[in-house]
């Protein structure tokens, strides 16, 4: 669509990096009043009523507010790496949100291997993270940086294990031909418990309630972003948010059919869907007490990586017996 | 660079002085005075493996503000609004607590409907503090929610305290020989209103919380005080009855007019963070069964003795008398030498015992239990540094 | 039953039981997402002060001399525990007790006990109703109670001092008076009427 429109690679580049960025912040603005709305609502409380209609502004301000505070470097902190890390947490955001097919004709990039790319870009996030907690010279920072990696490491096994269940159905890594493959039926109904892995695990991956132990705040105050302030931090939050709104686009992808849905357009049913997901993530985090860090590993290796094993072999061979 | 060299110098020191010589892999975190879950102004010093807790130093005294000597120097009527202070979250009990010991010491005969309207402010206080402990420690172990949905109904009990007492939290309300402001039907309707109100929300909590299987992973087994350690350590209150030891001064020494109400003990065997949970949210129940019968028994009368005294002046003697506040047993213990200002006020708060078995509690538990742990004894650091 | 089975069935139990312990914490927050919220709106809706609100103490103004009573006694100066109270009083010509003339309370100090209100002889202090005091300086919670009250105490004052000279003069034309019982009897019987005023 944009080559037709430009016909310049760089071009397309640039206007779509401008196009993403633009929807990453409003996403992240637009989420963190829903979070802060839905929370009040499920705490019986108002929430931003201030700002705009319904508070609706109250984030933007608050972004405008963070633009102003001081950037503070801590005295001993490993300066490359604390500088370093916003960027390397919020980079891969911006690649992972252009792989995922928004319409039947709309998307940034469509390549053969889009689902191995989105979950390699998404690993690449916690190398940030950690470098963030290391260079805070904080040992609260440490320990949260510590906990994602373990954290990211046991929950993306289960996590590409169910999504390779989908291939198989699909018979394809590119996204575009995922959801294609779903235009009679979504992946949720032959693939339930794989959708359920995905579900915690993505709540895992995105580092928040019930799993939020990296940043868990009555434990480790703020965890690997304890020291950081400003835009700094607003940076962790965008990227945060935005995490949330790639692992519910692959979700959708994969197990919802993505675009595909009656009487509305297809950008529409994909974006009720990922909001939707969102919306259940916020649910879970406004209900549930933390897990401690132990038991959220031991439910990730004994239950998870078990439980997606035996989805991705059940469908190996069901596939195999079954298809022609 | 220098100033790394020099914070090793610092961690190098301080293992110097646990004594032995530096471990390998093991490290300090200093946890409080200002901590996100350090309940004011607690200081833990962990001595961690990794997140396990290898060693643990509560470090205290950040809210001392000096109740004991400040007893020394005023008369007995003017240490009534320290009290409230002491522990600002179960006030109440430690105003008339104060109140009921002085009038122990003079003699006073408090009027009937003073004692009832004591009883029925005390239980609420006792709900109100376990409400917000229930909803801190939730908060704790990371469920926010419940934290609000409880503050919603404490914030029912503040109100009505605040309409007899004036005061939302820290209560100047007991008098020597009985109170300040008589309570009107207004009051025991709005008490019996609450009673109904909570009794059916608690069903809530218990969908919400004592199920969730999260909440109990959290729990089950965390911290366990047994009975050994916490008779050694003189652990009051939920944490000892939540060991088995079915000890609530209320009906161990019955004082003011505990005697006349029937109420269970709640106890539970394990000793753990669940079983505290478990205690106080039974001793909730306990309570308004107890508003219930003090409300239904109210009797008509003065709230203050006919004559009151103007001055107070003990003979010169001691005395000790405890109450069972939110946290444990509270002990006044008042030395007069015969004039109007007391010779000593030695306060026995009972979350300095609970919180002195923690080192006996945390060693091999993690980061995570650690908060788990001190959210469940409730600890007040005011009452503790006093 | 064989022991695996059992133990299969007791494992199924619990991660059903757990799931379902899940599903109904989320199904009370999902009731409490469509109840009304409790919030107060503060300063767009002040609340409504409980009946024995406690606050800074303040002065009570009498019916009859539109005043306060203030006797400077000083028992509520040494009974606060604030030491929050500072009372200046003199004798005023006219009357036979001492009248405050400063009196100052530190409400950044005080702890609303309401011990002053007790000992007050003469009940003139009461709690007064302000709530949402800000201030960028302590001295600014010193309140002077006075204040309100100067007019009306000029006035009472000036009145008690009128009444004393009338009394005086009275006095003194009954003295005089009497000086000339003698010459006079009538003034005597008059002064005596004044008297019994």
């Amino acid at each position: 669509m944009f080559n037709q429109l430009f016909g310049n690679i760089w071009l397309v580049t640039l206007a779509s990096g401008a196009v993403i960025m633009g929807f990453l912040t409003v996403n992240a603005l637009f989420l963190v009043w829903l979070e802060r709305k839905l929370s009040a609502r499920f705490q019986r409380r108002l929430g931003p009523t201030e700002v705009g209609f319904a508070g609706t502004l109250q984030t933007l301000a608050d972004a405008v507010k963070l633009l102003g505070k001081q950037l503070i470097t801590p005295r001993n902190a490993d300066k490359p790496l604390y500088h370093l890390a916003p960027v390397i947490v919020f980079m891969p955001v911006v690649v992972g949100v252009s792989l995922f097919p928004i319409d039947r004709q709309l998307m940034f990039v469509d390549l053969n291997v889009g689902l191995v790319l989105v979950f390699a870009f998404a690993g690449i996030g916690f190398i940030g993270i950690f470098m963030a907690g290391w260079g805070s010279n904080n040992k609260y920072a440490l320990l949260g940086a510590m906990r994602a990696v373990a954290q990211n490491i046991a929950y993306e096994i289960p996590l590409i294990l169910s999504a390779l269940s989908v291939t198989l159905l699909a018979r394809s890594m590119k996204l575009s031909a995922i959801v294609e493959a779903q235009s009679t039926l979504p992946y949720l109904l032959f693939q339930p418990l794989g959708a359920a892995i995905y579900l915690i695990g993505a709540v895992a991956e995105t580092n928040r309630a019930p799993f939020d132990i990296p940043e868990a705040e009555s434990e480790l105050v703020a965890g690997f972003h304890s020291e950081y302030s400003g835009m700094r931090f607003a940076v962790f939050f965008l990227a945060e948010y935005s995490n949330m709104a790639i692992v519910s686009m692959v979700a959708t992808t994969l197990f919802l059919g993505g675009y595909h849905g009656p009487w509305l357009p297809g950008y529409v049913w994909f974006f009720i869907k990922v909001y939707g997901l969102i919306s259940l993530m916020m649910w879970f985090r406004w209900t549930f007490p933390r897990l401690r860090f132990d038991q959220l590993m031991s439910f990730a290796w004994t239950v998870l990586v078990p439980l997606s094993l035996a989805n991705l072999m059940g469908t190996a061979v069901v596939l195999k017996v079954f298809r022609r | 660079m220098p100033t790394r060299a020099k914070a090793g110098a610092v961690s190098e020191r301080q293992h110097s002085k646990l004594g032995d010589a530096p471990l390998p892999e093991t490290y300090h975190l200093n946890m409080g005075p200002q901590h996100p879950s350090m309940h004011g102004v607690l200081r833990l010093v962990l001595h961690l493996d990794g997140e396990r807790i290898l060693d643990v130093d509560p470090v205290i005294g950040y809210a001392h503000r000096a109740h004991e000597k400040m007893a020394e120097h005023r008369n007995y009527l003017m240490f009534l609004p320290n009290t409230s202070r002491v522990d600002y979250l179960s006030g109440m009990i430690y105003n008339l607590a104060y109140c009921q010991a002085v009038e122990k010491m003079l003699e006073i005969e408090v009027p009937e409907r003073a004692e009832y309207i004591r009883v029925i402010c005390s239980e609420l206080n006792r709900i109100s503090s376990h409400l917000l402990w229930f909803g801190t420690f939730l908060l704790d172990i990371g469920g926010i929610t419940p934290f609000l949905y409880a503050f919603d109904d404490r914030e029912q009990i503040l109100e009505i305290l605040d309409r007899v007492t004036g005061s939302r939290l820290t209560y100047c309300y007991g008098r020597f020989g009985g109170l300040t402001e008589d309570v009107d039907t207004t009051f025991l309707d709005q008490t019996r209103a609450f009673v109904k109100r909570l009794r059916e929300r608690l069903p809530e909590y218990h969908a919400l919380v004592t199920g969730n299987v999260i909440f109990r992973g959290r729990c089950e087994g965390v911290g366990v005080i047994d009975q050994h350690v916490a008779l050694a350590y003189g652990v009051t209150g939920p944490c000892l009855r939540a060991a088995g030891i079915a000890f609530d001064v209320r009906r161990a020494e019955p004082y003011g007019i505990y005697d006349r109400f029937e109420f269970d003990i709640p106890t539970e065997q394990s000793g753990d963070a669940l079983a505290r949970y478990k205690v106080r949210v039974a001793e909730i129940e306990q309570s308004l069964r107890i508003i219930e019968q003090a409300v239904a028994q109210i009797p008509d009368g003065p709230i203050m003795p006919d004559k009151p005294k103007k001055r107070f002046k003990p003979a010169a003697g001691e005395l000790y008398f405890a109450v069972e506040s939110a946290r444990g047993q509270f002990g006044i213990y008042i030395v007069s030498d015969g004039s109007e200002i007391p010779f000593r006020i030695k306060l026995r708060t009972p979350s300095f015992s609970n919180l002195a078995a923690m080192p006996a509690v945390l060693p091999q538990t993690t980061i995570a239990d650690t908060i788990a742990i001190v959210g469940s004894i409730d600890v007040v650091i005011p009452e503790i540094d006093r | 039953m064989t022991a695996t089975t059992r133990a299969k069935t007791n494992y199924l139990v619990t991660v059903l039981g757990g799931l379902f312990s899940l599903l109904a914490g989320m199904l009370i927050t999902l009731r409490n997402l469509f109840r009304r919220p409790v919030t107060e709106q503060y300063p767009k809706s002040k609340p409504a002060l409980s009946k024995n609100f406690r606050s800074a103490i303040a002065l009570v103004r009498f019916e009859e001399t539109q005043t306060h009573d203030c006797v400077a006694c000083m028992q509520c100066v040494q009974i606060c525990p604030s030491f929050c109270i500072a009372i200046e009083g003199d004798k005023p010509e006219g009357l036979k007790r001492k009248r405050a003339t400063e009196f100052h309370v530190d409400y950044a100090l005080c702890s609303v006990c309401g011990l002053c209100i007790d000992v007050c002889p003469t009940n003139t202090l009461k709690y007064s109703r302000v709530y949402d005091q800000v201030a960028y300086r302590r001295d600014a919670f010193v309140y002077d109670l006075l204040t309100e009250f100067r007019d009306a105490e000029v006035a009472y004052l000036e009145k008690a001092r009128q009444e004393a000279a009338a009394k005086e003069a009275a006095k003194q034309a009954a003295a005089a008076a009497r000086a000339n019982k003698d010459t006079a009897p009538a003034a005597a019987n008059a002064s005596k009427e004044l008297e019994n005023d």
